[in-house]
Order: structure tokens, then sequence, then C-alpha cells
């Protein structure tokens, strides 16, 4: 009995090895077809080419759209790719960048962990030494030191979003929204809206920005329109945010905070919160469940305006039923395929300056950053219907 | 009279203690309530800068993020009445919470992850939530198997089974095109039946979720099967000592087994509840969430010196995190603050814990 146990976990651990092979060999499995079927538009280097794309998290929701699209088109055009996952730690994933970097990848796609650390940027781009590395999504420097990573060196390239520019088109939209509809939201009549902020990660520039502008841009537009600005629904909370304490942006805590936040604010108080503002999508729909165990938000009528950024599918489907107000589309497709158009570039020889220009200039979601010419911004829209 | 009877017989003892024994009487009094005695403190002074906080609705959003949290942590208390652990708590709750939102979609959603499932009536809820169940026993049963089979440590054997289980919710997560994103659409039934009012008390206008007297159900199920049954006996017997219990016959293998299976469940049917009230699931949902029910657990007197706790004690542990969590935000205390005084509570708790069986000894 012992001995067949022994026997049946050896075997285990074999299938277990045999797996970690077969799926280091899948990328030259992908990359046979790809040598016959694109070669009429790829250059045969794409053959030669193999990428590595690292991932913050494999568990992100709104990355997990756009690893579907990347993988997707790379597929297409037939470049051979492996995906790796950084499990959040940025040390997973320089020590997955050098294990790469010796396993003869030679185009490098990196979604940064440490969000906005020049760092960390620099340490990736020194294990990869003289290979082109793409970073995308994630910022690679922080507020402030614009430039000190992307300006100088010609071998790598940024491909993401202008990090306040979510927070200023969330800012805007609340603001406009409000202006059509001040008297509805401002359900206790005192002439000001009072609003609940829900913050995801305290250390993540994007999360900053969104929390300071969603507010700003939103109270400018107010004024100008001659009404008061925004207030906090808890006078006694200085900080005017709730923070995840996972910094996990989810919709657990979205959720656990707006009930809470309830059990003290309602109308039968003549306090109610009057505007929910989250940092994304899974922590406004988490409010937004809340909002529907008080009787709101469940498309008959009574209506906590509730707005998130990454138009995820689920809050598309909550605004559709009237559930939420808006939220911020970031184009996980339009970034995919940017990021799929640089590597097929480099992978059919040119620089990666020429294939910054060139996707830059392909289409108008598309645009270079002021003062680089390898920094190229995906841009968000507004998404209310 | 027994009563009377009672105070006065304990007045009695005390009288006769001489000055140091009477010290020592009110300084481990003192101590060994020191939890009670802080928490109580801690609720008249949040009570009195924020008088909201005792308000009937905010006593029931105590008792709603308990019923939440409750499952785990009684699913959990077992594994650590065995001296061990349980750290792929998190990721299967994870994974029922994933797969009880792909099978209990609304049929009419765009975006369906199972598109030829059969309506959502009571039955396919109730299915759904029994094959969650038996999917989170089967890890516990993986679990028990190799901590009772090879005695590894259980610290070793849920480290792994965490890692196997959130690839597996990797994977499930990108079935039928979904590409990892959150799993959402769930259906109006669902919700209703899990985290729908059960009944609305109109004076305090509020209502009490399902999931609420679902978790007073469990914890009376749980009472029993802990202290009424052979199973319960058998595995305060393994815990406290399991040579001893095995000398004694208790077949130490299949109760190991039995309290990880058991256990799995627990995390099935919590992850079944989550994905009924958030309505939409992440492949993240779940990360994490063992600590707040090991916490509990620790707090609430189940102690990893192994083989003592009670259901009352994790009833309590979980509702002084929960209290500790509305105080905190309720007093509007800085996030960063919250984590210390978080961790100082445990730390104070099991320190207290610990010095009851340190002064036995």
């Amino acid at each position: 009995m012992k001995k067949i146990l022994a026997l049946l976990l050896a075997v285990v651990m074999v299938f277990a090895l045999a797996a970690c092979g077969s799926s280091s060999s899948a990328p030259a499995a992908t990359a046979a077809p790809a040598a016959e079927a694109p070669a009429a538009e790829e250059a045969p280097a794409a053959a030669e080419t193999k990428v590595a794309v690292f991932w913050y998290a494999a568990s992100d929701a709104y990355l997990s759209t756009v690893r579907a699209a990347l993988d997707a088109d790379l597929e297409a055009a037939g470049i051979a790719y492996q995906d790796f996952d950084g499990n959040n730690n940025q040390g997973t994933q320089l020590e997955q960048v050098q294990t790469a970097v010796t396993n003869g990848f030679n185009v490098l796609v990196v979604n940064l962990v440490t969000s906005g650390s020049a760092d960390a940027a620099q340490q990736i781009i020194s294990a990869a030494g003289d290979l082109p590395v793409i970073f995308f999504n994630r910022a690679v420097e922080g507020d402030g030191e614009e430039g000190t990573v992307l300006n100088g060196n010609d071998n790598i390239a940024f491909i993401g979003t202008d990090a306040p520019e979510a927070g200023h088109m969330q800012g805007k939209m609340i603001g406009d929204y409000l202006v059509a509809n001040y008297e509805d939201v401002d359900i206790n009549g005192d002439g000001e809206i009072s609003y609940a902020m829900f913050m995801g990660d305290a250390s993540n520039v994007e999360a900053i920005y969104r929390t300071q502008y969603g507010v700003e841009d939103a109270n400018a537009v107010l004024t100008a329109a001659g009404y008061p600005e925004l207030v906090y629904f808890n006078a006694s909370n200085t900080d005017k945010y709730q923070l995840d304490p996972n910094g996990a942006w989810s919709s657990a805590a979205g959720n656990e905070f707006m009930s809470t936040n309830l059990a003290e604010y309602s109308e039968a108080n003549g306090n109610m919160i009057e505007l929910v503002i989250a940092n994304n999508d899974d922590m406004a729909l988490g409010a937004m469940a809340a909002l529907q165990g008080a009787g709101y938000n469940d498309g008959n009528g009574r209506m906590i305006p509730i707005f998130g950024v990454d138009a995820t599918q689920p809050a598309q489907d909550a605004i559709a039923a009237g559930g939420m107000t808006g939220t911020v589309k970031q184009d996980a497709q339009g970034m995919a395929d940017a990021i799929c158009a640089a590597v097929a570039a480099i992978a059919g020889g040119s620089s990666v300056l020429d294939a910054s220009a060139a996707v830059a200039d392909s289409a108008d979601i598309y645009s270079m950053a002021e003062g680089f010419n390898n920094k190229i911004f995906v841009a968000y829209a507004p998404f209310t219907a | 009279m027994a009563k009377t009877g009672y105070f006065a017989r304990k007045k009695e003892e005390y009288q006769a203690l001489d000055a140091i024994d009477r010290r020592r009487y009110w300084t481990d009094g003192l101590l060994n309530n020191a939890l009670y005695i802080l928490m109580a403190i801690f609720i008249i002074f949040t009570a009195v800068v924020n008088k909201n906080f005792l308000s009937p609705s905010s006593i029931v959003n105590i008792i709603m993020l308990a019923a939440v949290s409750l499952p785990m942590a009684l699913g959990i208390g077992g594994c650590i009445v065995l001296t061990g652990t349980d750290l792929s708590a998190g990721r299967v709750f994870g994974l029922a919470a994933g797969m009880s939102a792909a099978f209990l979609q609304n049929r009419m959603a765009s975006k369906l992850i199972f598109e030829h499932l059969p309506a959502t009536s009571g039955g396919w809820i109730i299915l759904v939530m029994l094959m969650v169940m038996v999917a989170g026993a089967v890890i516990g049963l993986v679990n028990g198997f190799f901590v009772a089979k090879f005695s590894l440590h259980p610290f070793i054997v849920t480290l792994a089974t965490q890692l196997i289980t959130y690839g597996i919710i990797l994977m499930f997560f990108q079935i039928n095109g979904n590409g990892g994103g959150p799993i959402s659409n769930v259906a109006q039934e669902f919700k209703n039946a899990v985290s729908g009012p059960c009944f609305r008390i109109a004076a305090w206008n509020v209502s009490i979720p399902w999931y609420v007297i679902f978790a007073i159900i469990l914890v009376a199920l749980m009472w029993f099967i802990w202290n009424k049954t052979r199973f319960g006996k058998n595995m305060f017997a393994v815990g406290s000592n399991m040579e001893a219990a095995k000398v004694s016959g208790v077949n130490v293998f299949l109760t190991t087994m039995m309290v990880h299976t058991l256990a799995g469940a627990m995390y099935g049917y919590a992850g079944f509840v989550e994905a009924a009230r958030l309505g939409s699931v992440t492949a993240a949902t779940g990360l994490n969430n063992e600590c707040d029910a090991i916490a509990a657990c620790v707090i609430g007197g189940v102690s990893f010196v192994g083989g003592t706790g009670n259901i009352g004690g994790i009833v309590l542990g979980v509702f002084v995190l929960r209290i500790i969590f509305v105080a905190l935000n309720m007093l509007g205390i800085n996030p960063n603050l919250q984590y210390i005084i978080k961790g100082a509570i445990i730390l104070a708790a099991c320190s207290l814990d610990m010095r009851k069986y340190l002064v036995k000894k």
C-alpha cells in the first residue's frame, strides 16, 4: 500500500514536470505554423522572434482582458510568445525577466509590478541587457520624475495611459452629470452634494490621481456652474476616502465600506450619501450591491449616482440596468493592438523608436506623449451608456 | 436561591484568601478577561464619540458583516483545534464564489460562462450550493489526506493546495472566452435567495438578509458537531494529544481527514454567499481571507496549542474583528493606523490566551 502510494506520488511529480516542459515548448509549437502563414506580411524574422510578456498579476480583471486580446493578436501575427505571472511581486517579476533572457526570448513586454517605480524599471532594463523592452499599462516613472527612465534610452518604449487622465475624465463626467441633475441628486435639499470615495491602493499612482482629480475636477465644473463644491460625507474622516485594506481594489472592500456607511448615513437621518466615486469598477459594483441591499439602484427609480473607472463588462451591464451611472473606458483591445503592432515592427527589423512612432501615428486613440519619442498614450473615453 | 448560595460560597472563598492571594485573584481575573474588558471600553468610547455606532441599523450591519465571515472561521477553527492551520481557505472560497457565479448567471445575460444550464430555480440554487460545497470538501479531503497519511504539517500541505487551487481558479476564469475577466450578471433569484431580505424590522427601518439566518443555523449545526458527536470529541482528543487519542482507539487518520473536509465544505459555502452578496466575482476574490478567519478563531480562544476552543469563542472572535472594522471607520481613523491597531489587538489577545496555559504549567 505504502509503496503504491509512493509510486503514485512519483508519477504525479513526473507529470507536473512534464507539464512544465510542454508549456515551455508551446511557443515553439505556435511558431511553427507561423513560419508559413504570415510570411507574406511579416518579415521572416518574425519566426525567430520570441516574445516574453510579463503580467503584474494574472488575477487582475482589466489586464486579463488585455491579455486575452494580446494573446489573440500575437497568435494572428504568428509571433511566438509566452505569458508570465508576476503574482504581484516585483522580485518574482525580475527573476522571471532574468530567466527569460537566458532562455532566449528576444523581445520583452513588461507590465511592471511596482507601478511608477523608476528603480524597478531600471532593474528590468539592466536585466534585459541590449534586448528591446516594451513597458505597458503600469507607469515606469513616478510623479515628478518624467523622463528619467524613458528619455535617452532608445531601446525601450512605454505604451499606456496618461495616469491622471482617467481621474480628470471621471471628475469632469461627475461634474457634468451633477450640473444637469443637481436637484435630483441633492436628496436632502441642503444645497450640497455629499459623496463617498473608495480608493483602490494607497501606493498606486493611478489610484492617487483618480482619488484627487475625481473630486477636484468635479468641483471645478460645479463652481463654474455656480454650485457649491462636493462635501465628503463623514466630516471626521480627514483623508476624505476609504481605502481597500488589502490594496486590491476589490468589490468586497467597496461593499463592506458602503454597507457600514449606510448603517450610519441614511435618508431617515437626513444625511444620506448622495454620490459614490470609486477608483475602479469593482469597488463601484461592490458599493452598488450595498446600495441595492438598502433598496437603491435597482433600476426602479431611487438612484444614488455611482462612478467607476475601467468599463469592465459587469460595469457596462450595470450601467445599462440603471445600477451605475458612468465609468471611464480603458481600451483593452486598443492597448493590445498597440503592443502587438510594436512587437511586430521590432520583429520586422525596425528600431524601437521607429516602431513607437509608427504606432502613435496609426490611429486616433494613440498619441505620443509630449517631449518623448517612445511614450505612447492610449486614450481613455467616458462611458455612460 | 442557588445563585445566592453560589455567590455566598464565592465570597467565603474570597474571604479565606490572604492579602497576596487576594491581589492575585483580582489581577488574574482582570488579565483573563482583559479582551472583554478592552472591547467593552472600546465600544463605549466609540459610542460616545459617534452615537450612530450603537444605532439599530449599525448593529444590524455589524451582524451582517459577521455573518459573512462566520462560515470560514467555523471551518478553519477545526483545523486549529488539531494544532494545524489552513492556508488554502481563501482560494477555495474564491473558487467556490467563481463557480457559484458561473453556474447561477442570469440566463438572459449577454456573456455566459456556461451556455447550457437549467433556468435558475430554487432546486438549481440548492444544487449549486451543494456542488460548490463538495468542490471545497474535495480540496479539504486532499489537505486532510496528506496531513494524516504523511504526517505533514498542514502549513505545508495547505500552502501547496492554495497554489493548486489558485491555478484552477485562473483556468476556470478563462472558460468560454471569458479571458480571466470578472464573472458577473448573477441571477436575481440567486441574490434574493441568499442576500435578499428574510424579514424586515419596520420600526428600525432595517431588513435582515437570509444569509444571517443561514449563519445562525450553521453556528447551531457546528456547535452540535463539536460538542455532541463522537467526531467532535475525537477532534478535541486528537488536538490535545494525538498519541493518547491513538492509544485510546480514536481513528486519528479519519478524524483529521474529516476535519479538513468539513472545513473545505464551509469555505465552499462561504464562497457561495459571497457570489450572491457581491454579484460579481474576480479571480482575486478570497485572497488572504484565511488571515482574518484564523485571527478571529485565535482571538476567540481557539488555541494553536491544540485541543481547546469552542464555537462561542469563534463567534465572539468574528464579532470582535468586525466591531473593530466598523468602529475604526466610524471614528474616521487613518487606514494606516487601522493595520497597526488590528495587529496589536491580535497580538494582545493571543498573548493573554497563551498566558492561561503558561500559568497552568
